[in-house]
């Protein structure tokens, strides 16, 4: 059972972005400058408190996450929202196209979200006729290469400007620029034409206040602020474990997001919306449905595995692995790249598809260390290791390499004979396809240090 | 004073002159040092593919072989120091009387330039050194362990060396254990990565406390060709004694 | 703190995240620095409805009542948070707050008795029946997601200047 017709290919995806030279440099450009400009936004402030503070409310969420869920609904629904609970995707991306389906609107533009990608909201969109714009200039980006997202914050971050220009003439029919400033103008024009005749959104929500009903939502473009305040129906999807308790909570976030996403010390606009249009106001959906998405998060609260859920989806984890850094996000063939993806992929997925994913950590442990909640990563993807391999997920020979390493590890004779053998077959060994490591290790001693003293 | 060196196994078979060293380190600072016969591997490789009940035969093992004694436990890798000191209880975690006794030999255990510098203070001895080195911070010493400051402090006194920063001295070489055999693509990619940041520095020489990021490091040497000499912290330190 | 050290933080923050800051204590100054704003615009949208609002004097052949099309929107805001440079902007009382989103220049006044020191006094204070829309804009609207590189004015106002009145 290594690995399966329907298990994720990461080693073979890796090498193929590791071969991909504009790839591995704007990676290498993107995760260095992001990982910098978070290591400056958090110094000389005390950022550990925060980060205590800051799991100890996610932690407090999901201890009682149904119960912070229904009091979320209740508040929502007294300001005028429809709430809706769906378990699993398929249920999810039905409610949403029945909404739609009823109000007869053909289009409808959408703000960055997550969990529409991991529920593929999209592509079920599509297929009942309905145009998706997407509107945060980097899934707009590609959106139109036909791709999915790499990064959780930056959708497009592993394309470069010539990428990006080649693709804005061949797909816009645009003059070839590969200007940032130009690229963005064009994009801008074509959507604020879609923002300003749209009757329809779908956002996603960075939190969900439990006290108040509210939705908050971070953004840098304004796209968000289009979305939620210009067409009359509104429609947000965000999975279940959102929820913080209060508006009072929110500052702590605010603090924290930001800063470790893009080492910003706020996004230029944070919403906080809060039900439908009341009468004698000017902004506010009409109409605003909001979809709770479990997908398997009741399970995994659940479970000793937790604690993955109280991440904010702050991306600095992937900014500051190493294999993240190096192949990008899609060769995780998967929704969420890089630590945090290898764990919520699993948990979501399966360990049979998602089994490989758990080869590409090193266990360094970079991300534990600026996760702004605390998820304690290095020990989930460990644990998940070890889950792995009591279920039978590893490769055979392994399995048995590791067997004889427990008979030696406890028999001091097995193990000097291991050594013994290592020693003469070292030669011949490393002829041996899938023993290439040993080429890259020196050849053992001819005498042990423990023999030697 | 006494002292129970856990060599560990990478220094058994592949670098027996580090353990020379880390021996005549200790010595020359009138430490009694003993080698307790047993000992085999701590169980890292294991451990961190995820094998606990393979991980736990080697626990055990070495529990057995250190248990006897009250004498500190010193070992010249700060990954086998956090196998010992942060792992080993969880795997005993069904098993109270093993779990006792695993904390009891982590209570015990030592990463080398821990011991250097908090028991001995070769910091403040005046070794000598020469040329030009530089330092990488490996994963599991710097951010499991939270050993930052000594192998700097250690490496900033020796006389006659001069030692040279490297950028992002902490980031992973691409090692990780069994992610090296695993993952051979990405691991050597690391490993020319930070083979770069070394050669950035001008060095002639770069240490650390882990054997297994350092023959990491010297796999990309020489795959690269380069002229750097790559050494166990222990080797440089005995090498500026009189 | 005092009222004028708070005013004080607040522009030196907001400059940071790249707005520009103006300082008026009269409803002449106010119109002496908007003259100046307003100069090269050929539009201006502003609903005139705070006192602070009724005082600006638009030139008549400025004016525009639908801000879809507006090149400038002049509004007073609900308040500002000190600690991060932030304005604070509220539906509240009938404000369509996506006026200061759509035109390229947003030119808002804050009173300064509208200040809050820190975010957390203001959102701690907020209670759990807020207005419909809280937005909290700082800065000018912008992008990094082409090589990271720095674009101002992406959907949101390219342009934000403040006025602490
Ligand atoms: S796990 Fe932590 S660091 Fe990673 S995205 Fe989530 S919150 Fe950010």
């Amino acid at each position: 059972m290594t690995s399966t017709a329907t298990s994720i290919p990461f080693r073979a995806n890796a090498a193929e972005a590791l071969s991909n030279s504009p790839l591995r440099a704007a990676m290498r450009n993107a995760t260095e400058t992001f990982a910098k400009k978070r290591t400056e936004a958090t110094a000389s402030l005390p950022i550990e408190e925060w980060r205590t503070q800051a799991s100890d409310t996610r932690l407090r969420v999901l201890e009682n996450l149904g119960e912070y869920v229904d009091r979320f609904s209740a508040n929502a629904v007294r300001a005028g929202a429809k709430v809706y609970r769906a378990d699993n995707a398929e249920s999810a991306v039905s409610i949403v196209g029945s909404i739609l389906k009823d109000r007869a609107v053909q289009k409808v533009v959408k703000s960055k979200s997550m969990v529409t990608e991991e529920i593929h909201l999209n592509k079920y969109l599509e297929t009942l006729g309905f145009k998706i714009v997407e509107t945060d200039l980097g899934e707009y980006i590609i959106q139109i290469a036909g791709e999915g997202p790499s990064h959780i914050i930056v959708p497009a971050i592993h394309k470069d400007r010539k990428q990006v220009g080649r693709l804005f003439s061949e797909k816009l029919g645009c003059e070839y620029t590969e200007d940032p400033a130009a690229l963005t103008k064009i994009a801008k024009k074509i959507l604020r034409d879609e923002f300003l005749s749209a009757k329809a959104a779908i956002s996603g929500a960075n939190f969900a206040v439990a006290d108040s009903g509210s939705l908050v939502i971070f953004t840098n473009e304004g796209n968000g602020r289009m979305c939620t305040t210009l067409p009359p129906l509104h429609i947000a999807v965000l999975s279940i474990e959102k929820m913080i308790p209060s508006l009072a909570d929110l500052p702590k976030f605010m603090r924290l997001l930001p800063r470790s996403a893009t080492g910003q010390m706020l996004t230029t606009y944070m919403s906080v919306i809060t039900g439908t249009r009341k009468a004698g106001e000017s902004t506010g959906a009409e109409e605003l449905h909001i979809v709770l998405v479990d997908n398997g998060r009741t399970k995994i609260v659940a479970g000793e595995y937790r604690e993955m859920l109280k991440c904010i989806r702050c991306g600095a984890c992937l900014n500051a692995c190493p294999v993240y850094r190096l192949v990008g996000g899609h060769a995780y063939g998967a929704t969420y790249p890089g630590p945090m993806g290898i764990v919520l992929t699993t948990l979501l997925e399966g360990m049979e598809k998602a089994h490989p994913l758990l080869d590409a950590t090193t266990l360094c442990g970079a991300c534990g260390d600026v996760c702004p909640v605390k998820v304690p990563l290095p020990e989930l993807l460990h644990k998940l290791r070890e889950e792995r391999v009591e279920r039978g997920f590893t490769p055979y020979l392994e399995r048995q390499g590791m067997v004889g390493f427990g008979f030696a590890a406890e028999s001091p004779q097995l193990f000097s004979l291991g050594q013994t053998v290592a020693r003469v077959f070292w030669p011949l060994a490393k002829k041996i396809p899938g023993l290439g490591a040993l080429e890259r290790m020196p050849i053992p001693a001819q005498i042990t240090f423990g023999r030697s003293i | 004073m006494r002292v129970q060196l856990f060599g560990t196994c990478m220094i058994d078979t592949f670098f027996p002159e580090t353990g020379m060293s880390v021996m005549k380190l200790l010595r020359h600072f009138g430490v009694d040092v003993s080698y307790p016969k047993g000992q085999t591997c701590c169980g890292k490789p294991a451990n961190s593919g995820g094998y606990a009940r393979e991980s736990r035969k080697a626990a055990e093992q070495f529990i057995s072989v250190f248990e006897g004694s009250k004498d500190p436990i010193v070992t010249p890798s700060g990954s086998c120091a956090s196998m010992v000191k942060n792992h080993y209880h969880h795997l005993f975690k069904d098993n109270t009387m093993m779990r006792d006794k695993a904390l009891a030999v982590a209570d015990r255990t030592y990463e080398l330039t821990q011991f250097l510098v908090h028991e001995l203070k070769v910091h403040e001895a005046g070794l000598s050194g020469k040329g030009k080195i530089t330092y990488h911070a490996s994963c599991q010493l710097t951010r499991e362990l939270g050993v930052k400051e000594e192998p700097l402090l250690l490496l900033q006194s020796l006389n006659g060396a001069e030692f040279i920063p490297m950028p992002y001295a902490d980031r992973c070489c691409g090692f990780g254990g069994v992610f090296m055999a695993k993952m051979p693509e990405i691991s050597t990619a690391l490993a020319d990565e930070k083979l770069d940041t070394v050669l950035s520095t001008g060095a002639d020489t770069v240490t650390g406390c882990d054997h297994g990021c350092l023959m990491n490091i010297a796999d990309a040497v020489r795959r690269r060709g380069a002229r750097i000499a790559v050494k166990h912290i222990a080797t440089v330190l005995a090498e500026g004694l009189k | 703190m005092t009222r004028e050290e708070l005013v004080n933080l607040f522009i030196e923050n907001a400059s940071k995240v790249s707005a520009e800051t103006v300082r008026v204590t009269t409803d002449a100054e106010l119109n002496g620095a908007l003259t100046a704003i307003l100069a090269d615009t050929k539009s201006v949208f502003c609903q005139q409805d705070t006192a602070k609002e009724k005082s600006v004097v638009i030139p008549p052949d400025k004016r525009i009542d639908d801000y879809t099309g507006a090149s400038v929107c002049i509004e007073e805001v609900a308040g500002a948070i000190a600690e991060t440079g932030s304005l604070v902007c509220s539906s509240q009382g009938g404000k369509p707050i996506q006026a200061g989103l759509l035109p390229g220049h947003h030119v808002a006044i804050v009173s300064a008795e509208n200040i809050y020191e820190k975010l957390d006094e203001y959102f701690g204070a907020l209670g759990d029946s807020p207005p419909t829309n809280i937005t909290l804009e700082t800065g000018p609207s912008r992008t990094a997601d082409i090589e990271l590189t720095l674009t101002i004015g992406v959907h949101g106002p390219g342009r934000l200047t403040v006025i602490v009145y």
